[in-house]
């Protein structure tokens, strides 16, 4: 009593001072108990908005099928979502925010290491779980967060595990020799370029260009000339999706054809045909997810996305989903979501030995939340996206060397 | 054009009043008492905050306080407008970070030694940048975060890179964080109270009347005697020692360092917009100004979330000050009074008329009885010439 | 590093430097007329291209043909802007407030422009895109030769209009001595509009060349003004052949440097030649005879 009297005061005092009287959202009334309150902050402008969006759709459709389903712990989920801008310093103070002023009961994770480990910080720092659906480079398991897991099947170092393998299988004669790598300044797209690289380097296949560009980049014709000349076997792009797309076109300028092209999150992407035209075929890529998967959760998330949006759902989408039924997991088994310290260390305790059910699997983590699963491998197959590894799961056989672009 | 004596208002506002007669002693009672006022309500503004979020969000903007006064010293004292001093806070924030990280440095001392060894790189970037007036200067400051911006990603070896770089807490595990934002709330607070102090100290002496001289017409305070290469490059050194400062105090409160946002040339628009918004050559111009925009951009954020309209805001706001206020609320609210005119003002000319009317009340009081000093007088004389020249 | 490769990158960086040289030009002409240095030069630039692949988006047209209708936009909002704000900020701390003004409106153009097209990466897919020609062993992109030739014209067309026509002469004179042409008669205000505005034309040609051959988003702009600030500094301020000889040079310099030290660093070329510029001869190295202590 005394201290909103004290508050109000000071809210008329301090209208210089902006202590944050007008910075309430107004509806702090998420107190009551039927409903469970789930706070995320998402980029939905700036950089990462593209991806941003598609976590957020992801997001919206698993509390849409969750309360159509009898929610959790019988409770409705409601998501306060917040727009972090695509900035650090925001994503910090969006959760910041959602725990201190919207009393969100649970949190989920925002997009793009980037914004991972700040936010995780301030996740750590108030005891919440952390379930994230996009920091998936090596770095963001290195700090020391014991409240973190990444709900996608591996780390960015991984993705290219199966591909890495193949190749290394090839008969010698067959085997590329010569192999170019380029890749984003961005920790997740050069996690994944690199994890590719060491391993093929490891095996006598000689790098002979290996490139890092700015993440603004817009002229790739300088590096699509050094790949050119080098003439490598295999090109490998680090990418997120612009930058593919660019240096796609700089290579076909230039006339440089490959025998491999492999490049990063780009082509999951269901804009990439449209943005390159008819010269995808062939192209490779690693993605966590096919809405194909049998799993009888895939089934009905890809049935319910779809009845949402009128198409499949993309990975961002899926890895949202996935980080809500990760948490939901953790909820059901501890049976509490609340915010007391109390609560979050069971569930975070509880995932920390379970292996849960997901759109991509089942997954289990190691100590650092690096989840212990692996990649498929996609291919551009007669205009279609078909998974080509591994085996078992394969849609198509690989087609090896590409045809020309 | 308003007779002497009408224009000795503003000049008070600076916070350099002579105050000898009644009314300004009035003014200047006036002042003490706001002065006290508002410093008790920002040492209890922990105490009233309703949470944590609230909480760092002060802490956010005490931060922005320290930028802008920073800034101040050479913005406000020189008149060279720095677009890029968000390079000195990021080189504060690395410097701390990778002083705590590599030796080992306890992170008050890192944050210190940081500071100290930007101001030292300051000196040569000065010798360039300042060569030069006007424009080039702006374009040299931005050119500066942008270069800085390449090298930071670059050199990840040592940075990190875009990885980000990760900064130690300061305090134990068991200072929680909101206790955390209390405590970091105190040091900018303090880093802003001793920035002022040093400010404040500079703007009397004869070092500050030599500075004011360069902004008021570089050429003829050379001409006058005064040495502007020296007292420009030390007054830019001690701008980058203090912004280092608050850009390394607030690493240590972050804790995440990325290049992209630490050499943002976003951050230093806020720092000239803040000071220009509060009134660059008022002392507590830059501290209002910082309340005012980080309030807004805060306020904003929360109430119109999701869309780039910030931006327009931010430029619009901008653009405004520039137009109609180049002298920032404080001397505004001063010239309200007075009829207020768009661009009735600018930097100089109100240096000019201000410098005039501080002339004219030496010569009314017969030669400074009280309290003008005779560096004071001597550059008295620089002043009402260029003011002419200027109109 | 094979021969055909050093080829194809000075071709590439005399290609990049054409359009450089372009944008330069319009940057100086400011200068020259105003002694303003518009930051927001650039995020015309980037305007001029978002309106050129919303033009193609929409039309399915070649967005060549923008620019019939974003050239005399473009002119008439440089006249408005010159003649509406900057020339209302007083003369005694122009060069600095018209840098902070048109800062303003480059975040306000990036705001609106993020507002309206939201952040994601645009690219215009042209039939085009991906097809060259065989020169010497170098390959060069259709797009970037006509991104190229467009620039390349552009200036040429600038310099017979500064050269050959009255209104070139009453523009030069302005630029050289404002008191001596308006008591010859030149009504330098509105000249200097029109200086504005040939400048901001230069930027939307640059920014449909720009469109053809590139991504573009809301916040490229801050990509484009450092080179350009200090090609117009190494240039010597307000000197166009000056601009136009360092752009290419710069250009070219670039390119070549991304071959041993990678995109990254390469770009640091333009500051090190800003600073070493100003450490050296500050008035610039090609022409600049404004330039000295303003």
């Amino acid at each position: 009593m005394r201290r909103t009297g004290v508050a109000t005061l000071a809210c008329l005092a301090l209208t210089a001072l902006a202590a944050g009287c007008g910075l309430g959202s107004g509806d702090a009334a998420s107190g009551d108990d039927d409903e469970i309150v789930i706070g995320i902050s998402l980029p939905l402008t700036g950089d990462f908005s593209e991806p941003g969006k598609g976590v957020q759709r992801g997001y919206e459709a698993w509390a849409d099928y969750v309360n159509a389903n009898g929610g959790l712990l019988g409770k409705d989920v409601r998501l306060v979502i917040l727009d972090d801008q695509s900035n650090a310093d925001r994503v910090a103070s969006d959760y910041e925010r959602l725990i201190n002023q919207e009393n969100v009961d649970l949190i989920f994770g925002p997009f793009s290491t980037r914004l991972v480990v700040p936010a995780a910080q301030v996740a750590q720092d108030y005891g919440f779980l952390f379930v994230e659906p996009a920091g998936a480079a090596d770095e963001v398991f290195e700090q020391g967060f014991d409240n973190l897991f990444y709900a996608a099947p591996a780390v960015a170092d991984d993705h290219y595990n199966l591909l890495a393998e193949h190749i290394l299988a090839m008969p010698e004669d067959q085997r590329p020799q010569t192999a170019a790598y380029a890749t984003m300044d961005d920790p997740f797209a050069q996690g994944t370029a690199y994890g590719l690289r060491d391993k093929l380097a490891a095996a006598g296949i000689e790098t002979v260009v290996d490139e890092v560009y700015p993440p603004n980049t817009t002229d790739f014709s300088s590096i699509a000339a050094q790949i050119a000349d080098s003439d490598a076997d295999i090109v490998v792009g680090g990418t997120q999706y612009q930058d593919a797309v660019n240096l796609i076109v700089s290579l076909r300028q230039l006339g440089y054809q490959p025998d491999l092209a492999a490049f990063s999150t780009a082509p999951t992407n269901p804009e990439f045909p449209e943005a390159i035209g008819s010269q995808t075929e062939g192209i490779i890529s690693p993605t966590g997810y096919t809405p194909d998967a049998t799993f009888e959760e895939n089934v009905a998330f890809v049935e319910h996305f779809t009845e949402m949006h009128g198409h499949a759902p993309s990975e961002d989408e899926a890895n949202a989903w996935t980080t809500g039924e990760v948490v939901a997991a953790a909820v059901e088994a501890a049976e509490c979501a609340d915010p007391s310290p109390e609560c979050q260390q069971e569930l975070i305790d509880f995932l920390r030995d379970a292996t849960v059910d997901t759109v991509v699997g089942p997954l289990s983590w190691d100590p650092e939340g690096r989840p212990q699963s692996a990649h498929l491998i996609q291919q551009y197959v007669d205009g279609e996206i078909r998974i080509v590894m591994p085996s078992d799961a394969a849609e198509a056989e690989l087609i090896y060397p590409k045809p020309a672009w | 054009m308003p007779s002497v004596s009408d224009r000795a208002a503003p000049a008070h506002v600076d916070g350099e009043a002579p105050g000898r007669s009644r009314f300004d002693l009035t003014i200047v009672g006036g002042k003490v008492v706001l002065a006290v006022v508002l410093g008790a309500l920002v040492l209890a503004f922990p105490m009233m905050a309703t949470d944590a979020f609230i909480l760092s969000v002060g802490v956010v903007i005490a931060s922005y306080a320290a930028f802008a006064v920073g800034w101040n010293f050479v913005g406000g004292f020189t008149g060279y407008i720095s677009l890029g001093h968000a390079a000195y806070t990021g080189l504060g924030g690395y410097g701390t970070a990778l002083l705590v990280l590599e030796l080992d440095l306890n992170p008050w001392v890192a944050l210190v030694a940081a500071a100290v060894l930007v101001a030292l790189l300051a000196v040569p970037i000065g010798i360039a940048s300042l060569r030069v007036r006007g424009a080039s200067f702006v374009i040299v400051s931005i050119a500066l975060v942008l270069i800085l911006l390449l090298v930071a990603q670059s050199w990840a070896s040592l940075t990190g890179g875009a990885q980000g770089l990760r900064v130690p807490r300061p305090f134990g595990p068991d200072v929680l964080r909101p206790e955390q934002h209390e405590r970091f709330f105190y040091l900018n607070v303090a880093l802003v109270a001793v920035a002022l102090a040093v400010w404040w100290f500079i703007d009397r002496s004869r070092f500050g009347t030599g500075l004011k001289a360069i902004r008021e017409d570089e050429d003829k305070a050379q001409a006058l005697g005064v040495p502007t290469g020296a007292y420009k490059l030390a007054v830019f050194v001690i701008s980058a020692f203090f912004t280092a400062l608050a850009g390394g105090m607030y690493a240590l409160w972050f804790g995440y360092l990325d290049p992209i946002f630490q050499f943002s040339i976003l951050i230093g628009s806020y720092m000239v917009l803040m000071s220009l918004l509060g009134g660059i050559r008022s002392l507590f111009g830059p501290v209002l100004g910082a309340v005012v925009v980080g309030y807004s951009l805060e306020f904003f954020k929360v109430h119109y979330g999701d869309s780039q309209f910030h931006l327009v805001a931010l430029g619009l706001l901008l653009a405004l000050v520039v137009m109609f206020m180049p002298d920032g609320v404080i001397p505004a609210i001063g010239a309200l009074v007075d009829r207020f005119r768009p661009q009735r003002s600018s930097i100089r000319e109100m240096t000019a008329e201000e410098l005039l009317a501080h002339n004219a009340s030496i010569d009314d009081k017969s030669a400074g009885t009280a309290t003008a000093t005779d560096d004071e007088r001597d550059l008295a004389t620089v002043p009402p010439r260029s003011g002419k020249d200027l109109r | 590093m094979s021969g055909s490769l050093l080829l194809q990158t000075l071709i590439l960086g005399v290609l990049l430097g054409g359009l450089y040289a372009l944008l330069a030009a319009g940057l100086t002409l400011y200068f020259g007329v105003m002694r303003v240095v518009m930051i927001a030069h650039s995020a015309f630039l980037i305007l001029a291209a978002y309106l050129a692949w919303f033009f193609h988006q929409q039309t399915g047209l070649d967005p060549l043909l923008s620019l019939a209708v974003t050239v005399p936009l473009f002119f008439v909002v440089g006249y408005l802007m010159q003649r509406g704000l900057i020339s209302r900020l007083r003369p005694a701390t122009l060069t600095m407030m018209s840098v902070l003004l048109t800062f303003a409106i480059a975040l306000a153009i990036e705001g609106m422009l993020g507002f309206l097209f939201t952040g994601t990466q645009r690219r215009i897919q042209l039939g085009y895109s991906g097809s060259s020609i065989e020169f010497f062993g170098a390959r060069i992109a259709v797009v970037k030769l006509i991104a190229f030739g467009l620039a390349a014209a552009a200036l040429v067309a600038l310099f017979l209009l500064l050269k050959m026509t009255r209104f070139g002469q009453a523009l030069r004179a302005t630029i050289q001595h404002p008191e001596a042409a308006r008591l010859l008669g030149v009504n330098t205000d509105r000249i200097a509009g029109f200086g504005f505005g040939l400048g901001l034309a230069t930027a939307a040609i640059g920014g449909t060349a720009l469109a053809l051959d590139s991504t573009i988003y809301p916040s490229l702009h801050w990509h484009w003004i450092g080179p350009l600030m200090a090609i117009i500094v190494v240039g010597g301020l307000g000197s166009i052949p000056g601009a136009a000889a360092a752009a290419l040079l710069l250009g070219v310099t670039q390119s070549l440097l991304q071959l041993p030290l990678g995109t990254t660093w390469a770009q640091t070329v333009f500051y090190v030649a800003l600073f070493a510029t100003l450490l050296v001869r500050p008035q610039g190295f090609f022409g600049g005879r404004l330039a000295q202590r303003f």
